[in-house]
């Protein structure tokens, strides 16, 4: 017997039915769904655009904000970002053909990210208002690593991306397939494993900073 | 697996726990922090007692058609490029996760904390092996370093206070910092870790949900620690017990919302990952082979033995947290992987109960872990459920079934039960200074560590009767 032969055999001794009718789990699962939406902790006034850009600014998550109106204005908006923390403008770009089409001039950009990035400047996929979450899907166009490397994050994600809820980036949208990574990205790293005590900057960013960009939406 | 050899028995190593103030100082530091951030965010969710029933609801209906489950995830994990693998003990996962490593030709592996992990021994394992293994949480590192266990499941080195990690860190870090202050220890712990993240060949992480509909591994953090040790390395092995499955994505959302707000008193963790399957064509990063190792050791035991709602648990710590025992006693005095209410559900199941008797009797069953669990689950009843069986299996010593079969002999004899009680409130009277019993022959587990009240000059019946009869004379 092998030992997947062995564990569902278990399974089905400890009480489950052999043969399962597909049909009446799909609709329990379904229901369970339907319950979901009434649970879930409440955001106050406003479209999901104000509620990210409400959850961004709240303390507990760490993060910056502001809004550009044109992707145009973009590179000045990280320009200005960086000089106020002190930075010189350079950059490594995720590979978003969106970023990759703005001007860059001024700028020393990097089109690979390196292991100890100062600053990475990304796009990304979408954003969740309940939580203030950025919403990353790994690909040609989107590393996983230029989102944990560097010591800053910038991140422009467009207005109309933003949705109310976690469950709303939890399906498929048409002609989508599941990435190797869908992510999350919810303020800067932190820890609490020394003495419960809350410090930024863990393994991933130790800073964030989210342009909503208003743009086409 | 300790550096420092730990006393073989229960009571051996929470006499050990008690008489460190340290520890005290630390538990009592981290723990404050948890149930006061955890308070305040569920507070502030109006509907968390129906989103418990649903996630208590989602978690059991996973459970009751869970051959179901698994098969769907099987099929969708393939699909997706993974490899899946089936584990009925925690040998046979180490085993096969060793076979990977040897396989891919590994020399050093990174680890993204997973308690199934320790629960297998895979430390162990990879140490037997001779592969090199970097932990990459910032509590485990710190364990890793002093050749510790976890005492906590969501914040393993919660033992140690700042000053513990400070003087860990100058000793064995390349560019160590100075003094204790956490920051500066954070930073210290980054720069020692950072190459370390694409130095391994393989990347081993747990999960916190296993996807059914489309085969995918969430894992969440608060570090990044999970996708660093997942993404640069040519292979990725997850390893999860086989409870872990949720339905859908959406499915795993509610879960999500109550297991952070009851872990930390956050909202959702900074970085929540759903890993499906290896890097695909065109993907700049990612692991070229992507394995899950699925592990039963014990669980579907436990479906069968009436331990069903503990396969609900969804790790997040805060029966630890609210626990008076765990308080006092702290992790590593319950000598298994898990500890506090939970361990003591599930050592018993994991390792034995006849070794573990004194796990479900180290309980005052005050309810406080049932409150706060987030999907339910009646730990009192389940750790009572273990008292039961310990008595019917014989495993209680002697010498209290003796004085248990006793107290049966004379409480069904009233009068004898009368004129024994009657005698011993005189007796133990004869040991009060000033109301109170410092010490007192075969009572010194007691009086040890504090007084006794004395007790009332009569039994109860005495004074009932002679009350009564003083009201007849009125009459
Ligand atoms: S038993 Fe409940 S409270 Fe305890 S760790 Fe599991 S889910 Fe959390």
């Amino acid at each position: 017997m092998t030992a997947r032969e062995a564990i569902f055999g278990a399974i089905g001794a400890a009480g489950e039915r052999a043969v399962a009718d597909e049909a009446a789990i799909a609709a329990a699962a379904a229901g369970l769904l339907a319950r979901c939406a009434p649970t879930r902790p409440a955001q106050g006034a406003g479209t999901a655009r104000e509620i990210f850009l409400r959850r961004l600014r709240s303390p507990a998550l760490g993060a910056s904000v502001a809004a550009v109106g044109r992707a145009a204005e973009v590179p000045d908006a990280v320009r200005r970002h960086l000089a106020a923390a002190g930075l010189a403008p350079v950059v490594a770009l995720q590979p978003h053909p969106a970023l990759r089409a703005l001007d860059w001039s001024g700028f020393d950009v990097r089109p690979a990210i390196a292991i100890d990035e100062t600053a990475a400047v990304g796009w990304a996929h979408g954003g969740i208002a309940e939580t203030g979450s950025l919403v990353f899907r790994s690909g040609p166009d989107s590393p996983t690593l230029f989102a944990f490397l560097p010591l800053h994050h910038i991140v422009v994600v467009p207005a109309r991306r933003i949705r109310p809820w976690l469950e709303d980036y939890a399906t498929l949208e048409a002609g989508e397939a599941w990435p190797r990574n869908l992510t999350l990205v919810t303020g800067p790293s932190g820890t609490t494993d020394i003495e419960g005590r809350l410090v930024r900057g863990a393994h991933g960013p130790a800073h964030l900073h989210v342009l909503v960009l208003d743009e086409g939406g | 697996m300790s550096a420092m050899a730990e006393p073989a028995s229960f009571r051996a190593r929470v006499a050990a726990a008690v008489a460190d103030p340290r520890l005290a100082e630390a538990i009592a530091r981290t723990t404050g922090t948890a149930r006061r951030k955890r308070a305040a965010a569920v507070a502030s969710w109006a509907d968390f007692a129906s989103a418990r029933a649903l996630g208590r609801d989602i978690k059991d209906h996973v459970i009751a058609h869970l051959g179901h489950y698994l098969a769907l995830f099987e099929r969708n994990a393939r699909a997706s490029g993974a490899e899946v693998h089936w584990a009925r003990t925690a040998q046979e996962a180490c085993d096969i996760t060793v076979r990977i490593c040897r396989a891919a030709g590994a020399r050093r592996v990174t680890r993204a904390k997973s308690m199934l992990g320790e629960e297998i021994g895979l430390p162990h394992a990879l140490r037997e092996a001779g592969i090199e293994r970097i932990e990459t949480d910032l509590a485990e590192h710190i364990i890793q370093l002093a050749g510790e266990r976890p005492s906590h499941i969501v914040w393993p080195a919660l033992h140690k206070t700042r000053e513990q990690v400070a003087e860990l860190f100058r000793a064995r870090h390349h560019d160590a910092a100075r003094g204790a202050d956490v920051a500066a220890l954070v930073a210290s712990a980054r720069r020692e870790l950072r190459a370390g993240f694409f130095a391994a060949e393989v990347g081993i992480s747990g999960a916190n949900f296993l996807i059914a509909d489309s085969g995918a591994v969430c894992t969440v953090t608060n570090e990044g620690n999970a996708e660093l040790t997942t993404t640069p390395p040519r292979v990725h092995i997850v390893t999860a017990g086989i409870e872990k499955l949720v339905p859908s994505t959406a499915h795993a959302m509610t879960l999500l919302r109550l297991l952070v707000r009851s872990a930390t008193g956050a909202e959702v963790t900074q970085y929540t990952t759903f890993h499906c399957g290896p890097k695909r064509a065109g993907d700049p990063d990612g692991p070229e082979a992507f394995h899950i190792v699925l592990v039963d050791n014990g669980r579907t035991r436990m479906l069968a033995e009436g331990l069903r709602e503990m396969l609900r648990c969804l790790r997040c710590g805060a029966c630890l947290n609210h626990c008076v025992v765990f308080r006092t006693i702290g992790g590593h005095a319950y000598g298994g992987t898990y500890p506090g209410p939970m361990g003591a559900v599930l050592t018993p199941a994991l390792d034995g109960l006849a070794a573990n008797r004194d796990l479900p009797q180290a309980c005052t069953l005050n309810g406080q872990c049932q409150e706060v669990c987030p999907v339910a689950i009646p730990l009192p009843k389940l750790l009572r459920g273990w008292r039961d069986r310990s008595w019917r299996e014989g495993l209680e010593p002697a010498t209290l079934r003796r004085s248990l079969a006793l107290w049966r002999f004379c409480v069904l004899r009233p009068r004898l039960y009368r004129l024994a009680a009657g005698g011993a409130v005189r007796l133990v009277r004869m040991f009060a200074r000033n109301g109170w019993i410092r010490r007192m022959p075969f009572a010194g587990g007691w009086t040890r560590d504090r007084d006794f009240p004395a007790p009332p000059a009569r039994t109860f019946l005495e004074q009932y009767h002679r009350s009564s009869s003083a009201r007849g004379e009125r009459r």
